[in-house]
């Protein structure tokens, strides 16, 4: 029973892969800092079997982390995402987790967390400490 | 018409309609439109530490952190026009800095190799007409260069490929992932969802060696015998196949060679910056490299890509131009620029800015400074403004030039 097992899962090493979004660009053109640009970027993509296997859903809220740093996103349930893993969009999010090692594509930790997504503002003041 | 900034597609045919005082936009994608329909909004004002000021404040301040600084990093650069990317290296020459773009971590690699003669190239122009089969190996350009199919590659008809995309033309897709791009694989197409990128090149190498593949046993000999029909086809390669490679780009080339041994084949770098070939360009006439180079060392090196300046503490003050590295470099490197002086020019709000000494408002180059540009192909573009604004990269860079 996979299914009812996996719920009870609380903490995942996934691929990451980063990629270009154009719905993402555009909202850029938006404003970095709009809700617009945050919803499509603040994003998890995963496929719908990986999500169900996994116990995860469209909405939940998902802490992603990596060499300590870590990011709460949104889940989006999407056919492009990789069939093993989950996809994020080149953002302030992505970069904030990656490295040259690693820059298009890293193994992270994915767990079920609470409260709303990550704002770039928290990401930035990260920077100024 | 006018030229859509948006990408290095560089598309030239956007109509732009500002009829009682609004803009419509016929031709563009959805990227592109954007540009165009959201030019007026999240625009930035001149700033000097965080706190709003008047422009000629702002200039002032950042003329002298420029003239006061001894290590300068001048960055970004790509989406700026050939005429303001000369004066940026100008100053970069005349104050004995570093010059750098986003393609030091992007295409500029692949740039560079074709510059010299060490991959085989052609123009988009060339695709349409001739190409047969079309790879797309690490590149998704549905999100990425969103026209790119339908106005050079796969769709449109050409001289020599009159049947279009149902019958005149292959289309191979090579992704960790089923992208929107692979998603088109369907009748004459092939997707190969790889893990590794030089496992498939060593593969594809045994074919043409007239050995069996270690893998994808079936599809790498159907895409050589494809190939083969043709005189022209072609591979567009994007940062995946970069990454994938792991530096080994001798093995790539050879891979390259010994393909055009048995048909022609001909590589396009697929990067999305719309004028990051044209950096690469002017800087490899120059000074015959294309990037990450000291004006004092009179080099290119590792050690002068901007992010490695940084890491290293190599700078005391960067002057940013139409890019943001806060949301495209890794957190270890920008975060670093907090603790040195940042002068950011940019049209719009960026999180860089945020964070910078100087903020220089400019100009969305293509929507209102004109100018050119140089597709990822390394065919000229001109860009003519649809609204004319007086304070632009151009102005900006002569500006900070004057105190050199």
């Amino acid at each position: 029973m996979p299914l009812q097992l996996a719920k009870f899962l609380k903490k995942m090493t996934v691929d990451v892969v980063v990629g270009r979004s154009s719905f993402q660009a555009e909202a850029a053109d938006r404003g970095k800092f709009s809700e617009d640009f945050i919803e499509k970027s603040a994003v998890v993509y995963m496929k719908e079997d990986f999500a169900k296997i996994n116990g995860f859903k469209e909405g939940d809220i998902v802490k992603l982390t990596r060499k300590g740093k870590s990011i709460n996103l949104r889940v989006a349930i999407a056919d492009f995402a990789p069939n093993e893993g989950i996809f994020i969009p080149n953002s302030i999010y992505a970069s904030y987790l990656s490295d040259f090692d690693s820059f298009k594509r890293f193994k992270a930790s994915l767990e079920p967390a609470d409260g709303d997504v990550t704002k770039p503002e928290e990401i930035i003041q990260k920077m100024l400490k | 018409m006018f030229t859509c900034p948006g990408c290095s597609c560089l598309c030239d045919d956007i109509v732009v309609g500002t009829e009682n005082g609004k803009i419509s936009i016929k031709n563009a994608c959805r990227r592109g439109a954007g540009i165009f329909l959201n030019y007026n909004t999240s625009r930035t004002k001149p700033k000097v530490n965080g706190k709003e000021t008047d422009f000629d404040k702002a200039l002032e301040k950042a003329q002298e952190l420029i003239q006061e600084s001894k290590n300068l990093a001048i960055y970004g650069l790509d989406t700026i026009t050939l005429e303001a990317q000369k004066i940026a290296i100008k100053l970069a020459e005349k104050k004995e800095a570093f010059i750098d773009d986003n393609s030091s971590f992007c295409l500029g690699d692949f740039v560079e190799m074709i510059l010299r003669g060490e991959l085989p190239t052609a123009t988009f122009d060339d695709v349409r007409d001739y190409a047969y089969v079309i790879v797309y190996w690490g590149v998704d350009p549905y999100h990425s260069l969103s026209r790119h199919l339908s106005r050079f590659s796969y769709y449109p008809r050409g001289k020599k490929r009159q049947r279009g995309y149902e019958e005149d033309r292959f289309l191979v897709v090579i992704d960790v992932r089923k992208t929107h791009t692979a998603m088109l694989c369907k009748k004459n197409a092939k997707f190969f969802e790889v893990q590794d990128d030089i496992e498939l090149i060593n593969a594809f190498n045994q074919v043409l060696d007239g050995k069996v593949p270690s893998i994808f046993t079936r599809d790498i000999p159907r895409v050589i015998k494809e190939m083969e029909k043709s005189d022209f086809n072609v591979i567009f390669g994007g940062l995946g196949l970069k990454y994938g490679l792991k530096g080994n780009y001798d093995l790539f080339k050879e891979f390259m060679r010994k393909f055009n041994t048995k048909t022609n084949v001909y590589f396009i770098p697929a990067g999305c910056h719309p004028n990051m070939r044209g950096f690469n360009e002017l800087m490899f006439e120059k000074t015959g490299n294309v990037n990450k180079y000291s004006f004092r060392d009179g080099k290119s090196s590792e050690d002068f890509a901007f992010y490695n300046l940084l890491k290293n503490d190599s700078i005391d003050t960067a002057l940013i131009i139409g890019t943001d590295p806060l949301n495209s470099l890794p957190f270890e490197y920008a975060k670093k620029l907090a603790k040195i002086n940042t002068i950011v020019v940019d049209p719009r709000m960026s999180f860089t800015s945020k964070i910078a000494s100087v903020v220089l408002p400019s100009a969305i180059s293509g929507v209102e400074a004109g100018g050119t540009m140089v597709r990822s192909d390394g065919v000229k573009v001109e860009l003519k403004p649809v609204f004319e604004r007086e304070i632009n990269d151009e102005f900006i860079l002569k500006r900070l030039l004057e105190v050199v």
